[in-house]
């Protein structure tokens, strides 16, 4: 491999050649970045809280992890495509509503029904509310400070923010932030076990690895992070720090899981913005008018793009009729289909195709 | 012992029931997703049957940006998983038969499933269960091998999906002789 490349090569990509691999370029530089950033909010390293030390550990084996799934699923042709072009139509006006739409408020689960769209809210917005609590504090990007007596000063950034009572609104959403987050995210996970333990299709579908795991997992950690609360408040700090280890132990386990299992589709699910912004800009573009009927019903863009996909995975759709499969919209490629079974060519006959949908 | 669906096309009496059966389907949450299509619409009543025929390479899947088709170990390509898929409709536009439909209000693809949670326990899915005419069949690889010694016409014009369809699939269709004006022998 050495030899075929050209020294010309070799000084334009520079920087990549100082890297084995991608994952490593983007491990190294994650690194480097989250160390800037912890210098700067620390202080220059003078108040991190080492009672949160394992946390840090666990985020960067998280980060390994994640580089490792996502890079080796982002070299999958269709994705690459999807990556590039979304990343291209970023800043299109609309970007702003879709991304609130699917990420904010997932008005499409609510499309699916209110109950689904309820529990995943609460567990949603439960696991975002506890990950900006969580994770600003691990890396001592937020700290408080009391310089006066009663007063709690915010440290964000390196910066003293605001200064807010220390038995104040403020000060007590702070404080309970996370048990707020825990009982959303128990009463979602409670919500969505009742639905798989109720819900027929769901209990024939579901595999314990995939579908209940991150639930009793999510549950483990709301649990005795809730536990925490419990026994400082109620038992005088009994037991607490062990159940801080184990409250540790069950968000590191969860981190180190969270690339590879049904939770993915949280780092994953921006591309459905992606595939919007994709779908509209080159829709509103030029369509493509199928070959048969005339009718347009895709983008010319996306599809030369399946085709080169499918050209990629050498599946080759290409009609002796002289067109290709995806260039034929999808009431006459099915009629196209029964032409090839029957012989007779169903799909030139100027008649409008019978009621396909069973409710009528 | 692994069962196949097993279309026989030229029995379709176009009674439309394997639609309804779809629907009650258990996750088919009353939306059919196999088709009935008229033949010659304008000349005679001869219909067809056309569902997902579950492709060993399915084109859907290979497209698919989110890796939300899955194949199951039973061979059949499943319905995009709710949670992975993001509605870039990539799945439509390569299916060469044009099975995945895509409702634009969930942002979701759904397809036909083949009724897996009925047929990886070996009961065959509800199309099947339901047809009057034995257009859709539920059999052994040995039953279809002896249906092909029985049709056999020793002409070439006989049964084997290959050359009619895309790919290799794991529903095996039997293409209609009477129509190709070729007597079939009962």
């Amino acid at each position: 491999m050495q030899s075929t490349i050209s020294p010309a090569n070799q000084t334009e990509h520079s920087i990549n050649s100082a890297f084995a691999s991608h994952f490593a370029k983007s491990m190294f530089f994650t690194i480097v970045g989250l160390a800037i950033l912890v210098f700067i909010g620390t202080r220059m390293f003078s108040h991190i809280d080492l009672n949160l030390y394992g946390y840090m550990v666990g985020t960067i084996v998280f980060i390994g992890g994640f580089f490792y799934r996502f890079i080796a699923w982002g070299e999958r042709p269709p994705t690459k495509i999807i990556i590039k072009k979304g990343l291209k139509l970023l800043f299109r006006k609309k970007t702003v509503k879709t991304a609130v739409n699917h990420l904010a408020i997932y008005d499409f689960i609510k499309k699916r029904g209110f109950y689904r769209w309820l529990q995943h809210v609460l567990i949603g917005w439960g696991c975002i509310l506890a990950c900006l609590v969580t994770f600003p504090l691990v890396f001592s990007w937020m700290y408080f400070t009391m310089a006066d007596n009663g007063y709690y000063t915010v440290v964000v950034m390196g910066m003293d923010v605001i200064k807010v009572k220390a038995d104040g609104i403020i000060a007590w959403l702070s404080y309970n932030a996370l048990n707020i987050s825990a009982i959303m995210v128990i009463t979602g996970v409670c919500m969505a076990l009742y639905r798989r333990m109720k819900n027929m299709q769901a209990r024939a579908e579901q595999k314990f690895i995939y579908d209940l795991l991150p639930l009793y997992l999510l549950l483990f950690i709301s649990v005795t992070g809730l536990l925490l609360t419990v026994q400082n408040v109620f038992l005088a700090g009994f037991l607490q720090p062990q159940m801080s280890l184990i409250h540790q132990f069950s968000v590191i386990v969860t981190l180190i899981y969270l690339p590879f299992g049904k939770l993915a589709h949280i780092p994953f699910r921006p591309m459905s913005v992606f595939a919007r912004n994709y779908r509209e800009h080159y829709g509103e573009q030029h369509m493509k008018e199928c070959k048969v009927c005339g009718n347009h019903f895709v983008s010319v863009e996306q599809s030369n793009d399946v085709i080169q996909v499918l050209d990629v995975n050498d599946i080759h759709f290409n009609m002796e009729d002289g067109f290709n499969l995806a260039e034929l919209c999808l009431p006459c490629r099915r009629k196209y289909r029964i032409s090839r079974f029957s012989g007779i060519p169903t799909h030139q006959v100027k008649h409008k195709e019978a009621n396909q949908n069973a409710r009528g | 012992m692994k069962k196949r669906l097993y279309l026989e096309l030229e029995n379709c009496i176009g009674c439309r029931s394997c639609l309804a059966a779809c629907t009650q389907c258990g996750g088919h949450e009353q939306r059919n997703r196999n088709y009935v299509y008229d033949v010659n619409p304008l000349v005679n009543r001869q219909t067809m049957p056309l569902m997902c025929l579950h492709c060993v390479n399915p084109a859907c899947a290979r497209s698919c940006p989110a890796q939300a088709i899955q194949i199951h170990e039973t061979g059949a390509v499943l319905s995009a998983l709710v949670e992975k898929c993001i509605g870039c409709q990539n799945c439509t536009i390569a299916c060469p038969y044009g099975i995945p439909k895509f409702d634009t209000e969930q942002n979701l693809m759904y397809k036909c499933d083949l009724c897996i949670d009925r047929t990886k326990d070996g009961i065959p899915p509800m199309c099947e269960s339901v047809c009057p005419s034995n257009t859709l069949q539920w059999l052994t690889d040995e039953e279809i091998e002896a249906k092909n010694q029985q049709f056999n016409l020793d002409n070439g014009k006989w049964v084997t999906s290959m050359p009619y369809l895309e790919g290799e699939t794991n529903v095996r269709v039997n293409l209609p002789g009477i129509l190709q004006g070729v007597t079939k022998l009962f």
